[in-house]
């Protein structure tokens, strides 16, 4: 069963997406804040994370470098309720930027092209 | 076989800035000049030298070069009169960093505008860390770079699954290590060593396990920017020639990628964005060279065009110039069906890449079209679109490649 680790300051948004993965048949796990979140990736590797950008305390796309740095092969979905932060540049660095809807078909469908993207020999991009 | 003038009797370097020219005697020393402030204010403890690798250019490119008042020295290489080609200046430097024993290599474009020390940086640094390639990213102008847009990124981020925004950029930075593969490449077509060696350089990076990053550049590519109607027709061929090319040559690697992965970023925090200049496109005449294409190719392509292409490829010139529309995923299958009959060499492969021309200049159009009302973060989203389309048909590609259907 894969994992996906959920990083939203919004309990509502946690509880909507945890229903809706598990239903579909994903481990998911939540954190409503970016504190030691690498030490939690660490610990539970998740196979794919889902980072909100403009949270109370943490800026996710700052979050997204540091998992970047220490991880760069763990698939992450830039999940906001704002488009204009695919301007920022920082971004690229995601695998999919989707905005919040209450229709999750999109992230659903984002998190099975992330899961099942492969590039044959990833030895040094580690 | 190479002329070379080396007055600083240069026989070592760790950090080569290597730049590519023919006939650019107007324009050399601006990027010359950058390179050389760059190196020295960002890479002051490094041994460092610029090379100018020529066509062996009758304009006075030598001249303007080595005439260029530089801190760091100086080496002018050119291919013999009579040899031509990007490519072929680009080996030569590949030759020299092996003999220089060069940890780290730049390229940059000799008709540059807008460089700045910091690209230097921004493209070096990378290369003293952990990565091996490093390829340029910069703001264009949402009607610049369509062979970019249209086929270099999408093919080589569908093909071989690594998104790098500017494959074709003409400015980047490789190590001393991927040189000396670059040089062991058997596959130097004569599209190779002209304008195909930059998306070359990028997939041979991607297929041998080489670690990619994008670097921001801060400044928008000023250089001279063409209308793609006007002049494109050999750097056409010769890139997407190359990209045919290598997909026939490492298709036990691309046929295990799925999807894509993003590439790591370097170099933010450069402050505000500078937009770039406006570049002109002339509309009607894409939409008539377009129209003109199947007069001049129809029998080619009915044959080369799976049946479903060929009638939605029709459908498409009935169209009005007001109602145009050449739909992304049209013009993916287009490129699938054109790579496939180019690898399997049943039609004349030069024949094969005239015709492609006029279907490049109908997706063209339409594209431009689409772009018009939007920003270049629109235009951006609408590019990445077009990505994810060309990624959803490589089951497309297999089922073609290996006569599945």
């Amino acid at each position: 069963m894969k994992k996906i680790l959920i990083v939203d300051d919004e309990d509502v948004i946690r509880m909507l997406y945890s229903e809706e993965l598990e239903d579909e048949g994903y481990d998911v796990i939540t954190t409503g804040s970016g504190h030691g979140l690498v030490g939690l990736v660490e610990r539970e590797r998740p196979d794919l994370i889902i980072l909100d950008i403009k949270m109370a305390e943490h800026d996710g796309l700052d979050l997204l470098q540091d998992i970047r740095k220490e991880f760069y092969n763990i698939p992450v979905i830039l999940c906001s309720a704002y488009s204009s932060y695919k301007g920022d540049l920082k971004s690229i660095a995601a695998d999919y930027y989707v905005v919040k809807s209450a229709d999750l078909s999109e992230l659903k469908q984002k998190i099975k092209m992330a899961l099942e993207g492969h590039i044959p020999f990833q030895s040094t991009q580690e | 076989m190479h002329i070379e003038e080396n007055p600083n009797d240069v026989r070592a370097a760790d950090l080569i800035v290597g730049i590519p020219s023919y006939n650019e005697a107007n324009l050399i020393s601006y990027p010359t000049q950058m390179a050389s402030e760059g190196l020295i204010k960002y890479f002051g403890d490094k041994n460092s030298v610029i090379i100018n690798c020529d066509n062996n250019s009758p304009d006075g490119t030598r001249d303007a070069f080595m005439n260029t008042p530089t801190e760091v020295p100086k080496i002018y290489l050119s291919t013999p009169p009579g040899v031509k080609g990007k490519g072929n200046n680009v080996r030569n430097l590949f030759k020299k960093s092996c003999d220089f024993g060069a940890q780290a290599v730049l390229v940059v474009d000799a008709d540059l505008k807008s460089i700045t020390p910091r690209w230097i940086k921004n493209l070096g640094e990378p290369l003293f860390e952990d990565f091996g390639f490093v390829a340029p990213l910069y703001v264009r102008h949402k009607y610049d770079g369509t062979i970019t847009n249209n086929i270099a990124y999408p093919m080589t981020r569908s093909i071989y699954g690594r998104r790098v925004r500017q494959p074709i950029g003409g400015d980047f930075g490789f190590s001393g290590e991927l040189a000396e593969i670059y040089l062991k490449q058997g596959n130097w077509t004569p599209a190779v060593v002209e304008f195909g060696i930059d998306v070359w350089m990028t997939t041979t990076a991607m297929c041998h396990d080489i670690a990619i990053c994008q670097s921001y550049m801060g400044r928008p590519k000023i250089h001279k920017p063409k209308d793609p109607g006007e002049s494109l027709g050999p750097m056409f061929l010769q890139v997407v020639g190359t990209i045919f090319d290598i997909m026939t040559k490492k298709v036990d690697f691309w046929k295990e990628v799925r999807w894509s992965k993003p590439t790591a970023i370097f170099g933010f925090g450069l402050g505000e964005m500078e937009m770039p200049p406006p570049v002109d496109v002339n509309l009607e005449r894409l939409y008539d060279k377009f129209q003109a294409g199947f007069a001049s190719h129809d029998v080619l392509w009915k044959g080369v065009l799976s049946a479903n292409v060929y009638k939605k490829i029709s459908e498409v010139k009935t169209l009005d110039f007001a109602d145009f529309e050449f739909p992304a995923n049209l013009w993916a299958e287009i490129l699938i069906d054109f790579a496939v009959a180019y690898n399997k060499g049943a039609y004349d492969r030069e024949r094969i890449m005239e015709s492609l021309i006029p279907l490049y200049y109908g997706r063209t159009c339409s594209f431009v079209i689409e772009l018009e009302p939007m920003t270049i973060q629109q235009a951006e989203e609408l590019i990445e679109d077009q990505c994810i389309v060309f990624e959803r048909s490589k089951p497309y590609l297999l089922r073609k490649w290996f006569d599945r259907e």
